[in-house]
């Protein structure tokens, strides 16, 4: 997988004129709307650089200025062939705008195309930082399901899980401030060339991610046993 | 190519509009009754001819057997579903129809896109006969909550009724645009829209850009069995209850005193918006008459929960567009059912602002979907329409849960790219089920689709299949795979789990015929061939009368060449033709006319029968 910070897609043949074109939705020479290539990636769609700050008034601007070309109501009398293409295209325009405005689907997405997005095994292990309060967590849980089946007093464990929840929503917090130091960096190493620390960053970006992701399923389940 | 207009396919009324070029304003297009509205009732005539609108209403009360109405509320829905309609809505199902309802008028049965497709057909007429020319596409407009199925099921009824369906629009986005066109709105919009059936709320951001304006739809939310109707449920039950407690009579719920008493109901509602007090009068099978005094007041107490409930979809839609009640700029009302005062205060009052209800909320949909219609017929320039799916895409995984990958409130279009792969040894398939809806389990889902992805057989793991889900332009979902390894792409049969695959289309198109009127063309051509041909004959005739010799020959010559120039318009199948040179032949007979009426007048005079010239 490339990791080249390159904005623009190589030059391709256009399917109606088959001259080469330079264009990125549009073919250069007859004007017509253009496949996407196989190489392409939500960034280059957008034309901004694989950097985690963004702009969001800019990509907002860029994503309704290309809606306006590349929405399907432009195509109805169309022939087919550009009707496929447009809906294809609108729909990953549509695609690339959902990912990149959320800063957490950004850093996913950024991952999976560098080639460096591992969940896998890590998905449903506790971070070693966190087993203890983890371990602490799951008895209160448990118990308060054994309480309610019995119908017993649940107000004292409430109690507890909500402080839990209250903690790890903390936690959460933290991780996504951590994300934060974690795209400057990588923006600031994307812009130095330094292609080892680039390396690093990715596999710490992955990691948070994967920490992120085990201490919201945490909370959402408090959160529906205290429902 | 016809003409194209927007249609309004509501649960109690049908519409249909057009974009006036003159004005550039959309138009509702009113029916042989000088009314726009088109009541969504459909009745199979004892002859097996299908009535359509007013008339079909009458029936319910005399031919309730043979007429149906609210089918709205069937439409991409299973048999199992609508076992609750049932205790409310007079709805036959024929018991033996397993995945697609069938419905019994009379003798026959009749899906619900069947009997949508008639009120589209009669919408079709009434723009034909207004514009003179054929309308053969058609912007329809659907619930913002509708799902796959039920969106679906509303193209398959314009396709039934000889309509290419150019884009299905939700009602709330079209209502938006009719009062954008109108009002000149910007910033945040808030669309509440409670019609006869359904509620849907759509949160709307208006962005003025170099190009144009853009809607775009930031979130939305309903439900697709909440309107109106329930209002009258109520009215009903209540009124029944009373009846019963009176007078000991148990009224059939779907009888024709029912269906009379409903009516009354539903006037004494409509008198209470205006009124703080109405009477209702009913007499009784007995003799005595039923005589009960509403208040306001009592009304808003009965149906105040069905305005409680519209209010749930209305928290979670600002919730999805990360706003409050007060962030919003305008509030806009659509449906009849905002037209009691208990909904419009309601509404006011959650969001701190005077809600607009200049235009007719009966009307608004229909003129939305004509500038729609206009949009997509001249291509995008002065306004673009991005709208959002209501409902999480998602598939069945491992323990029955789902996994969602199109969020709800995403832009459409849009779409997902799911990798398979195989567990076991040379596994030739791997089957995916398709899923709409916010729940984590697939039971709780609405399911759209099963489908068997084959797969070459190969070792455990190495096949790659990419599966790609894309949801359309009208919140219609598309599948289609590529095996990674081959770049091959696989075509795949989606069966849908509710409502028509294309055999049953074709099957009813087929059928379709036999209750379709002809083609618009069709009939004027053979009104004009039949014209035409009176005219011959009486040319014919008349050159024959000796009176004819005082015709000269110049005159004569072009009689005959407009002869011979009709007879052979009337070969072909122009009728705009057939009709020009029918004129031509009037004109040049204008002398032969004289020549014979004034010896007609001679002959009546000398006694002769007016015939006998």
């Amino acid at each position: 997988m490339t990791s080249s910070s390159s904005t623009t897609n190589a030059p391709l043949v256009c399917w109606n004129c088959h001259e080469r074109t330079v264009g990125t939705h549009f073919c250069s020479s007859c004007g017509k709307v253009l496949q996407v290539p196989e190489h392409s990636d939500y960034f280059a769609m957008f034309e901004i650089p694989r950097k985690l700050w963004i702009e969001m008034g800019a990509l907002e601007q860029k994503f309704l200025q290309l809606s306006w070309k590349l929405h399907p109501d432009n195509f109805v009398k169309a022939t087919p062939a550009e009707r496929e293409i447009s809906l294809k295209r609108s729909s990953e325009l549509n695609d690339a705008y959902r990912t990149l405005r959320d800063p957490v689907a950004r850093v996913e997405y950024l991952l999976a195309i560098e080639g460096a997005r591992k969940e896998g095994q890590n998905k449903q292990q506790a971070p070693p930082e966190l087993l203890e309060e983890v371990f602490e967590l799951n008895e209160s849980l448990d118990e308060l399901r054994e309480v309610k089946a019995s119908g017993g007093d649940t107000v004292n464990l409430k109690h507890r899980l909500e402080a839990a929840e209250k903690n790890f929503a903390g936690k959460l917090t933290g991780v996504d401030g951590e994300l934060q130091n974690a795209a400057r960096e990588w923006d600031s190493a994307l812009e130095s060339g330094d292609s080892a620390k680039r390396q690093s960053i990715r596999n710490k970006l992955n990691e948070l991610l994967n920490r992120r992701s085990y201490i919201r399923n945490l909370v959402t389940n408090v959160q529906k046993e205290l429902l | 190519m016809g003409r194209i207009v927007g249609i309004d396919l509501g649960t109690t009324n049908s519409l249909v509009a057009y974009l006036d070029p003159a004005t550039n304003q959309p138009k509702c297009i009113p029916g042989p009754s000088g009314s726009t509205l088109c009541p969504s009732v459909v009745s199979l005539d004892p002859d097996g001819s299908i009535i359509v609108g007013e008339p079909a209403r009458r029936r319910l009360l005399t031919q309730p057997e043979r007429t149906i109405y609210s089918v709205k509320r069937l439409m991409g829905r299973g048999p199992a579903d609508v076992q609750n309609e049932l205790k409310l809505f007079p709805f036959r199902i024929d018991p033996s129809g397993n995945h697609v309802i069938r419905v019994q008028l009379g003798d026959k049965v009749f899906t619900p896109p069947e009997i949508s497709s008639f009120i589209l057909r009669e919408l079709k007429n009434w723009a034909e006969t207004y514009f003179g020319e054929t309308v053969d596409r058609a912007v329809i407009t659907v619930p913002a909550y509708f799902n796959d199925a039920q969106r679906q099921a509303t193209k398959d009824a314009g396709k039934l009724a000889g309509l290419e369906v150019l884009r299905l629009v939700n009602e709330p986005t079209a209502a938006a645009l009719a009062y954008g066109l109108h009002e000149e709105q910007r910033g945040k919009v808030a669309v509440y829209d409670l019609g006869g059936g359904t509620f849907d709320i759509s949160i709307l951001k208006l962005i003025s850009t170099s190009e144009g304006d853009i809607y775009q739809v930031l979130s939305t939310n309903g439900d697709t069995h909440l309107g109106g109707d329930d209002i009258d449920n109520l009215l009903q039950a209540f009124v029944h209850e009373q009846i019963l407690q009176t007078d000991q009579i148990d009224f059939s719920p779907h009888g024709e005193l029912a269906q009379e008493l409903r009516k009354e109901l539903i006037a004494i509602k409509h008198k209470l918006s205006e009124a703080e007090s109405a009477t209702l009068r009913f007499p009784l099978p007995g003799g005595r008459v039923f005589v009960h005094e509403f208040t306001r007041g009592a009304l808003e107490a009965l149906i105040r929960p069905v305005v409680d409930r519209t209010m749930v979809p209305v928290n979670q839609a600002l919730a999805d567009a990360h706003l409050k009640p007060t962030d919003l700029d305008e509030v806009v009302l659509v449906g009849g059912a905002t037209r009691t005062p208990l909904t419009r205060r309601t509404v006011q009052e959650y969001f701190d602002r005077k809600p607009h209800t200049e235009l007719n909320p009966d009307e608004v949909v229909a003129l939305g979907a004509a500038v729609q219609a206009d949009i997509l017929d001249h291509g995008v320039n002065s306004m673009l329409l991005l709208d959002v799916t209501p409902l999480s895409l998602g598939i069945e995984t491992y323990g029955g849960a789902v996994a969602k990958i199109i969020p709800r409130n995403s832009t459409i279009p849009a779409s997902a790219q799911e990798l398979y792969t195989t567990g076991v040894d040379n596994q030739t398939g791997i089957d995916i089920h398709v899923l709409q809806g916010e729940r984590e389990l697939a039971k709780d889902c609405r399911s759209l689709a099963r489908f068997n992805l084959r797969v070459p057989a190969a070792p455990a793991g190495l096949p790659r299949i990419e599966v790609k889900f894309l949801i359309d332009a009208n919140g219609i979902l598309q599948v289609s795979a590529k095996d990674i390894r081959t770049g091959t792409e696989h075509s795949i049969e989606v069966q849908p789990s509710y409502g028509l695959n294309d055999n049953d289309i074709e099957r009813m198109l087929e059928e379709s015929i036999e209750y379709a009127e002809q083609d618009f063309a069709e009939r004027q051509v053979i009104e004009a061939r039949t014209e035409a041909e009176s005219i011959l004959t009486a040319t014919a005739k008349a050159l024959a009368n000796p009176n004819a010799s005082n015709l000269t020959l110049p005159e004569r010559a072009m009689i005959e060449s407009s002869v011979a120039a009709l007879k052979e318009a009337v070969q072909g199948t122009d009728y705009k033709l057939i009709r020009k040179q029918m004129d031509d032949l009037n004109k040049a007979t204008e002398h032969l006319a004289e020549l014979l009426m004034n010896s007609a007048l001679q002959s009546a005079l000398e006694g002769k029968k007016l015939a006998e010239v």
